[in-house]
């Protein structure tokens, strides 16, 4: 019943606008006879930052590659800018970040940032590659490490690599599956600061996979919560909360409100059900 | 409580000298001394026959006496694991990336491979003599054989451990079969393919030597076999020492080789 409540208070509606950059209607995925995702409806408007959280098994990730066109929907639809997610990722609309960085360790940062640019356009020189990948460096804010080897890196520079390289493609959407998952707390909150200069600096639609309340708060416009078996959308949040934002958010009454109202969404996701 | 300071002591022991001694080659150099006097002290001591067991000063002394000799045959068969291990390591990569670029082919292929593997190599040695003469080419097709196999599959093992979010990163951005193959997967491979490499240094003296002794005319396991036949066992340990001396620098030279083709290499990274 509490549910309920907050998603008729926070939930958007389903039907498609027109400024919706990315749509999913009815998307349900079976995978090895398991219904991994069922019946997902989403609408993300341009120049939006939503987040995607929920229990582990619930499906976020899987959905994420749906959207890059990664893993094909058994049943529904899913486009972007009226293209389907396939079609979009080769015209260069869609940048990935994973929880791994996955740089080529025998390539050095730059080479590692405009790596995918230069496999997405053949017809680029050396020079021209190297000037976006050091152009996308400045940008994470690594312009003065741009000739290091990534063994030579932390694992917060590695993942600002994986970054610049997601951003070198120049894509309408950032698509990031827990993209800051495997670092320490502060290296995070560092990161996830970084992430939102970037947001507004490049305009770009950001979808972020994450297990951090904090973090899903903290950085988007909108929350949606994931249940499990099968795993779906069971609510959704709108973190009315200003930008830009930065640490001191967390002393925020609001944002103190939305934190427990968003794991109260969680706690109930976690139980498994039906089609409700 | 009280197993504190133990793990206290057991901590700064090798901190103190054994980490620098035993890193050396100074402990290997002493053993190997140590070897030397005792074998030359107890062939002397107990008269053992020079036939039987030569003293290292009697194996010394045959190798200045037949130096030329060991020299010329040293150098044949030098020759012969070079080229052997050559061909060995542009077979072994030739059938690897034929298997991971064509999935049909290596769907045929790597089980017939497996399979061959099994095949005791050593056994082909007459019949490559028997095919091929007693020259240069049934050492090659022989060392070929024994050494292809662990660079193939080292290859193999690098091109296939390959990340699948980076897979999927190449795909999204529609990279072909044969861009992944090239710019991920072979690069991808090469720390492990210098590790089989060096194996294949290893096979490729076997290989040749085994080939000597199915049947030539020169070379150092020519010089072995003959030198066994007339009981001048001291000349067959100094072709010995020749061999070993051949099987280090081989694999010496895939090391420096590993080192300058892998530089980023976990093994290398933090040195």
């Amino acid at each position: 019943m509490r549910v309920e409540t907050i998603r008729a208070a926070g939930s958007r509606p389903a039907d498609i606008r027109h400024d919706d950059l990315i749509s999913a209607k009815g998307v349900s995925v079976v995978m090895t006879r398991q219904l991994v995702l069922q019946n997902i409806d989403l609408s993300i408007s341009k120049g939006s930052f939503v987040s995607l959280i929920g229990p582990s098994g619930c499906g976020k990730s899987t959905l994420l590659k749906v959207l890059a066109g990664l893993v094909n929907p058994t049943s529904g639809s899913v486009s972007i800018a009226g293209l389907s997610p396939v079609e979009a990722a080769r015209k260069r609309m869609i940048g990935l970040v994973f929880q791994d960085a996955n740089l080529l360790p025998w390539k050095n940062a730059v080479d590692n940032a405009s790596m995918l640019l230069s496999i997405a356009d053949e017809s680029l020189s050396r020079a021209d590659l190297r000037a976006c990948g050091h152009e996308m460096l400045e940008l994470v804010g690594l312009g003065d490490s741009a000739h290091k080897r990534p063994h030579e890196l932390s694992g917060g520079m590695r993942q600002r690599v994986a970054i610049a390289r997601a951003l070198a493609l120049d894509p309408a959407v950032l698509l990031m599956d827990e993209p800051f998952g495997a670092l320490d707390a502060i290296t995070r909150d560092s990161m996830g600061q970084s992430l939102l200069e970037i947001w507004q600096r490049t305009g770009k639609t950001i979808v972020l996979v994450t297990h951090s309340i904090d973090e899903a708060i903290h950085l988007s416009r909108h929350v949606h919560v994931m249940g499990i078996k099968p795993g779906r959308i069971t609510g959704s949040l709108d973190i009315g909360l200003p930008y830009p934002r930065d640490l001191s958010l967390e002393e925020d009454p609001q944002f103190v409100r939305l934190l427990v109202q968003l794991r109260t969404m969680l706690r109930a996701s976690h139980k498994p059900g039906g089609a409700s | 409580m009280s197993d504190q300071p133990v793990t206290n002591l057991s901590e700064s022991r090798p901190a103190l000298s054994w980490g620098a001694v035993t890193g050396s080659w100074l402990p290997a150099a002493i053993l190997l001394l140590a070897t030397i006097v005792v074998w030359e002290a107890v062939v002397r001591i107990f008269a053992i026959s020079a036939f039987i067991i030569p003293a290292p000063s009697e194996i010394a002394q045959s190798l200045v006496a037949q130096w030329g000799t060991l020299m010329q045959a040293t150098l044949v068969t030098a020759g012969e694991i070079l080229f052997g291990f050559l061909v060995s390591i542009v077979v072994g990569i030739a059938i690897a990336l034929v298997i991971v670029r064509f999935d049909w082919l290596g769907r045929a292929l790597y089980p017939l491979v497996v399979l061959f593997q099994n095949v005791p190599k050593v056994a082909l040695a007459p019949i490559f003599i028997l095919w091929f003469g007693y020259g240069l080419a049934p050492k090659i097709g022989l060392i070929l054989v024994i050494a292809f196999f662990p660079v193939t599959l080292s290859m193999l093992a690098g091109m296939q451990s390959v990340d699948r979010s980076l897979l999927s990163l190449m795909n999204s951005v529609g990279a072909s079969p044969t861009q992944i193959l090239f710019r991920i997967r072979v690069p991808h491979s090469l720390p492990n393919l210098m590790a089989g490499t060096k194996i294949a240094a290893t096979l490729s003296v076997i290989g040749a030597i085994v080939g000597e002794f199915a049947g030539a005319s020169d070379g150092l396991g020519y010089v072995i076999q003959f030198a066994s036949t007339q009981l001048d066992t001291a000349l067959v340990f100094a072709a010995l020492l020749l061999v070993s001396v051949l099987g280090i620098g081989f694999y010496y030279a895939a090391e420096v080789l590993e080192r300058i083709i892998v530089p980023w290499a976990p093994k290398f990274s933090h040195a």
